[in-house]
C-alpha cells in the first residue's frame, strides 16, 4: 500500500526516552552514538546481564500536578507531558484553535499493562475486595491519547493503534490521512509505552530476553503534523515535510519479492532510520547499504510505540532539503517505510 | 465547514459490504445470529468461563458450548487465544461470503481490526499462576496484545497488503471498520477485512465490577431501574470493497459503509460529557462525511450500554443532531442481545445493523424495566418494527471518551 501526503508538514516534536526528557536531551546521545541503556535491576529477573532503556530523568512532578498526576499510568504521563512539549514546540496555542479540529493518533504497545498487573494481583490475592477501581480506566491501551486529549482539549480524531513494533508507524499514517481528509488541522501522533517489571518477566517466561525483547525501552515520541497551508496560515515554523508513506502487512511466503518492491522508494535517501526489528532484515536496505544509519533502538531502546521517538530523533537530525527514510518492521509484519524531507522547501 | 477538499473519500466512492462473519454468544454464525435479531433473544446469562460467583453481578453474554476443535485442529486452536479463534472463525464465514480471494492480489487486501482486552483471560492464568507460586506455561502470554489476531488473520487468508489494530476500547472495532473503508476509498487497498474481536476476562469482568457499573440482570438499556451493563464476547467482520469493483467482479453487495466520524470527547476518562454535545458533533460529522441529512437516517443503533449516565447523555445527543424528528428515529440497544462485547462491540453492532436493514427491521431493545423520563425517545422496548429505512447510524463511546459513528447504508 502507497499513500503520498505531499503537503503535510513537521511543526513540532517531542521526546522522552532513555535519552532524556526534551528533543535538545535526545540530540546528544543520538549525535553521538552514545547508549543510554542501563542493567535491569536483578531483583526484577533474578538474574543479572540485561540492560533497558528507563527514561530515568522522567519526573511526572516536575510537569504535572502531583494529585493530577497519581491519576495516571506511567505511560499516560509520557504521552500527557510529550503532548504538552510538542504543542509547544509546535507553537500551538489551543485557545487559538478550535479543539474539533486538533487531534492525536498514538501508537501504545504496553499501555495499561502496567495497571492491569496491579488490578489482577488485587483480585488474586484479596479477591474482588482487592480490585482497586481506580487503577480500571488506564487499563486501556488508548488511555495515553486519551488522556493527553483530555489534558489539552483535543477534540478531534483521536485514535491509538498497537501493531508491534509498527504501532506508532501504523498511527502516524491515520495521521496524515485524517490531514488529507481535513478531519483535523493539526494532529499529534508517535507513541508512547513504558516498561515494567511484569513486562520483563513475560518476556523472560517466553524466552525473549535475548532475542526481540532485548533491550527495551520506555518513552514517548510525538511529532506535530499539519497541512502546509495551515501551518504557514498561523504562521507555524516548518521542519519538514511528510512524503510517501508504503506499508505492507506480511511478506507472503513464495512472493515476498512483490512485496519487498511495494516497500522500496523512488531513489536513494541520505540517511535511513531503522525502527522496530528493521535492522534485523537485510531486504529492507537492499541497494542503501551506504547511506548513513540512525539507529535509536540501541541507544534508549526499542518496544511497539518507540517507532515515535525514532522518527523525532530522525527529525532532529535531518538537515534542510536532505531527504530521510523511516525503515519499520516487525518480524512477522507489518513493515513501514516513511519518506520525510528536511526544512520548510515544498519537495517534489 | 467543508470537509475532505483533498484525497478520495468516501463521499464520493461507495465502500460495498461483499462478506460478513459473526460469533458471538447470540449466534455463532449469521443465520443463528439473525434469528437472535428478530426473535429478541437475549444471550445474557450464567458465566463459566471463570469464577465469578464472589462478584455482586454473575452474568455475561459468554460463547457457550464452545469446542475450538470444533473450527481448529488441536495444534492450530493450540496457538490461538479465546478472542483469536473467535476472530478467524468469523472472518472465515466473512470471506466465504464474499468470494473475494483470489480477485484481488494478495498486497492489495488488508485487515483492519478493533480489539480489546484481547488475549487476556489466558494472560490472566499465567499471572494468577505466578501470584500463587506456581509454574505458568509461557505459551499463555503469546497473545496478550491485540495486534497479534490481525495477524493471525492475514496468515490464516494470505492478506499481505495492510495491517492495523485499533485500540480504543468500546469503540475499537467500529472506528476499523471506518477505517478500512476509508483506505478503499482512497484506493489504498483494494478490499479490507474489517472488524473486531474481543473476549470475557477477569481483568473487564472485575474491573466494571469494582467501578459497579455491571447491571445483576441483563441490562436494560433506556429503562428506569437500569443499573449498567451486561459483558459479551465475540467477533465480527466484514468484507469491503468498492462497489464499482464488487459489481465488476460479480458479487453480491449486502450493503454500504456510508462514512464515519471519531472524535475526542476531551473531558473524562470514563464519563461522558453530559450534555450530550460532544457525542452529537460526532455524529453529525459522520453524516456529513457521508454526504447525507440527518433526514435520511432511518434509526440509530445506540452505543445504548445499559448504563445510567450513558443511555441519558445518548438520548440528548439524538434530540441535538435530529431536532423535532428524534421522536421518529428510533435509538434501540442490541446490546441487550449481545451484551457488551468491549472491543468487538462496534463491528457485532454494524453488523446487526445491516442484518436489520436487509431483513427491513428495527430490532427491539429487549429486558425492558421502566420508563425513564430522562429517556424520551423510541427505542422499541415494545418490539421490533418493520422498517424500510436504508439508512441507519451505530454509535460507539468509548473510556478515554473516543466517540465512532459509523453511517450504514442498504
Amino acid at each position: 500500500m502507497k499513500a503520498t501526503f505531499s503537503d503535510i508538514v513537521i511543526t513540532g516534536l517531542a521526546s522522552i526516552s532513555a535519552g532524556g526528557v526534551g528533543t535538545a536531551q535526545m540530540r546528544e546521545p543520538v549525535e553521538q552514538g552514545r547508549c543510554m541503556l542501563t542493567p535491569v535491576p536483578d531483583a526484577i529477573l533474578g538474574e543479572t546481564g540485561h540492560l533497558w532503556g528507563k527514561a530515568t530523568a522522567f519526573r511526572a512532578a516536575d510537569f504535572i500536578p502531583p494529585l493530577k498526576a497519581r491519576k495516571l499510568d506511567r505511560c499516560s504521563l509520557f504521552a500527557t507531558v510529550a503532548t504538552g512539549m510538542a504543542l509547544k514546540d509546535a507553537g500551538v496555542d489551543m485557545a487559538a484553535i478550535p479543539p474539533e479540529r486538533v487531534g492525536i493518533a498514538l501508537g501504545c504497545g504496553f499501555g495499561g499493562i502496567a495497571n492491569s498487573e496491579e488490578l489482577l494481583r488485587g483480585y488474586f490475592t484479596k479477591g474482588p475486595e482487592g480490585l482497586v477501581p481506580m487503577l480500571f480506566p488506564n487499563t486501556v491501551p488508548n488511555a495515553a491519547a486519551s488522556n493527553a486529549s483530555i489534558e489539552y482539549g483535543l477534540k478531534g480524531p483521536n485514535v491509538t493503534q498497537v501493531q508491534r513494533f509498527c504501532s506508532a508507524e501504523s498511527a502516524f499514517l491515520m495521521a496524515c490521512r485524517f490531514l488529507e481528509e481535513e478531519r483535523a488541522d493539526i494532529m499529534l501522533t508517535g507513541g508512547a509505552d513504558d516498561l515494567n517489571a511484569i513486562m520483563l518477566q513475560g518476556f523472560k517466561s517466553m524466552g525473549q530476553l535475548a532475542s526481540h525483547a532485548a533491550g527495551f525501552g520506555e518513552g514517548s515520541g510525538i511529532v506535530v503534523l499539519e497541512r502546509r497551508e495551515h501551518a504557514l496560515r498561523r504562521g507555524a515554523g516548518i521542519r519538514g515535510s511528510v512524503g510517501e508513506i508504503r506499508t505492507i502487512g506480511s511478506l507472503l511466503p513464495g512472493r515476498e519479492a512483490e512485496g519487498a518492491a511495494i516497500l522500496k522508494g523512488d531513489g536513494k535517501p541520505d540517511i535511513v532510520s531503522l525502527s522496530g526489528s528493521a535492522a534485523e532484515l537485510p531486504f529492507l536496505m537492499e541497494g542503501m547499504t551506504d547511506v548513513p544509519r540512525l539507529e535509536v533502538g540501541p541507544l534508549v531502546g526499542r518496544s511497539l510505540a518507540m517507532g515515535g521517538v525514532a522518527m523525532t530523533a530522525l527529525l532532529l537530525s535531518l538537515d534542510d532539503g536532505k531527504r530521510a527514510l523511516h525503515l519499520a518492521a516487525s518480524p512477522e509484519g507489518p513493515f513501514f517505510a516513511i519518506d520525510f524531507f528536511g526544512g520548510p522547501s515544498v519537495q517534489s | 465547514m467543508s470537509y475532505r477538499r483533498r484525497g478520495a473519500s468516501l463521499r464520493n466512492k461507495k465502500i460495498a459490504i461483499t462478506g460478513l462473519g459473526i460469533f458471538c454468544g447470540a449466534g455463532k454464525n449469521r443465520a443463528s445470529f439473525t434469528e437472535s435479531l428478530l426473535k429478541g433473544r437475549c444471550a445474557i446469562g450464567p458465566v463459566d468461563l471463570f469464577d465469578v460467583s464472589r462478584f455482586p453481578a454473575r452474568i455475561a453474554a459468554q460463547v457457550r458450548d464452545f469446542d475450538p476443535l470444533d473450527y481448529f485442529d488441536r495444534k492450530t486452536a493450540g496457538r490461538l487465544m479465546r478472542a483469536d479463534q473467535f476472530a478467524l472463525i468469523a472472518a472465515r464465514e466473512a470471506l466465504d461470503m464474499s468470494g473475494v480471494l483470489g480477485h484481488y492480489g494478495p498486497y492489495d487486501i488488508g485487515v483492519s481490526m478493533g480489539a480489546g482486552a484481547a488475549g487476556m483471560y489466558q494472560g490472566e492464568l499465567w499471572l494468577g499462576g505466578i501470584v500463587r507460586g506456581e509454574k505458568s506455561h509461557p505459551s499463555l502470554l503469546r497473545g496478550i496484545l491485540p495486534d497479534r489476531t490481525a495477524t493471525a488473520i492475514a496468515g490464516e487468508f494470505g492478506l499481505c497488503g495492510y495491517q492495523g489494530s485499533i485500540t480504543t476500547a468500546c469503540s475499537s472495532s467500529a472506528t476499523a471498520i471506518g477505517w478500512g473503508a476509508g483506505l478503499i476509498a482512497s484506493d489504498r487497498l483494494d478490499a479490507c477485512v474489517c472488524g473486531g474481536t474481543d473476549a470475557l476476562s477477569l481483568l473487564t469482568y472485575g474491573g466494571f465490577n469494582s467501578l459497579r457499573v455491571i447491571d445483576p440482570e441483563p441490562c436494560s438499556p433506556f429503562s428506569l431501574g437500569r443499573q449498567g451493563i451486561s459483558l459479551g464476547e465475540g467477533a465480527a467482520y466484514l468484507v469491503l470493497e468498492s462497489e464499482e469493483r464488487a459489481l465488476s467482479r460479480g458479487a453480491e453487495i449486502h450493503g454500504y459503509i456510508l462514512g464515519y466520524a471519531i472524535g475526542g470527547e476531551a473531558y473524562h476518562m470514563t464519563a461522558p460529557e453530559p450534555t450530550g454535545q460532544e457525542a452529537a458533533r460526532v455524529i453529525r460529522n459522520a453524516l456529513e462525511y457521508s454526504g447525507i441529512t440527518s433526514e435520511s437516517v432511518g434509526w440509530v443503533n445506540a452505543h445504548g450500554t445499559g448504563t445510567p449516565l450513558n443511555d441519558v447523555v445518548e438520548s440528548k445527543a439524538m434530540r441535538l443532531v435530529f431536532g423535532e424528528r428524534a421522536d421518529s428515529v428510533p435509538l434501540v440497544s442490541t446490546k441487550a442481545i449481545t451484551g457488551h462485547c468491549l472491543g468487538a462491540a462496534g463491528a457485532i453492532e454494524i453488523a446487526a445493523t445491516v442484518m436489520a436493514l436487509n431483513a427491513g427491521i428495527i430490532p427491539q431493545t429487549l429486558n425492558y424495566r421502566d420508563k425513564d423520563p430522562e429517556c424520551d425517545l423510541d427505542y422499541c422496548h415494545d418490539g421490533l418494527k418493520v422498517s424500510d429505512a436504508a439508512i441507519a447510524l451505530s454509535n460507539s463511546f468509548a473510556f478515554g471518551g473516543n466517540t465512532t459513528s459509523v453511517v450504514i447504508g442498504k
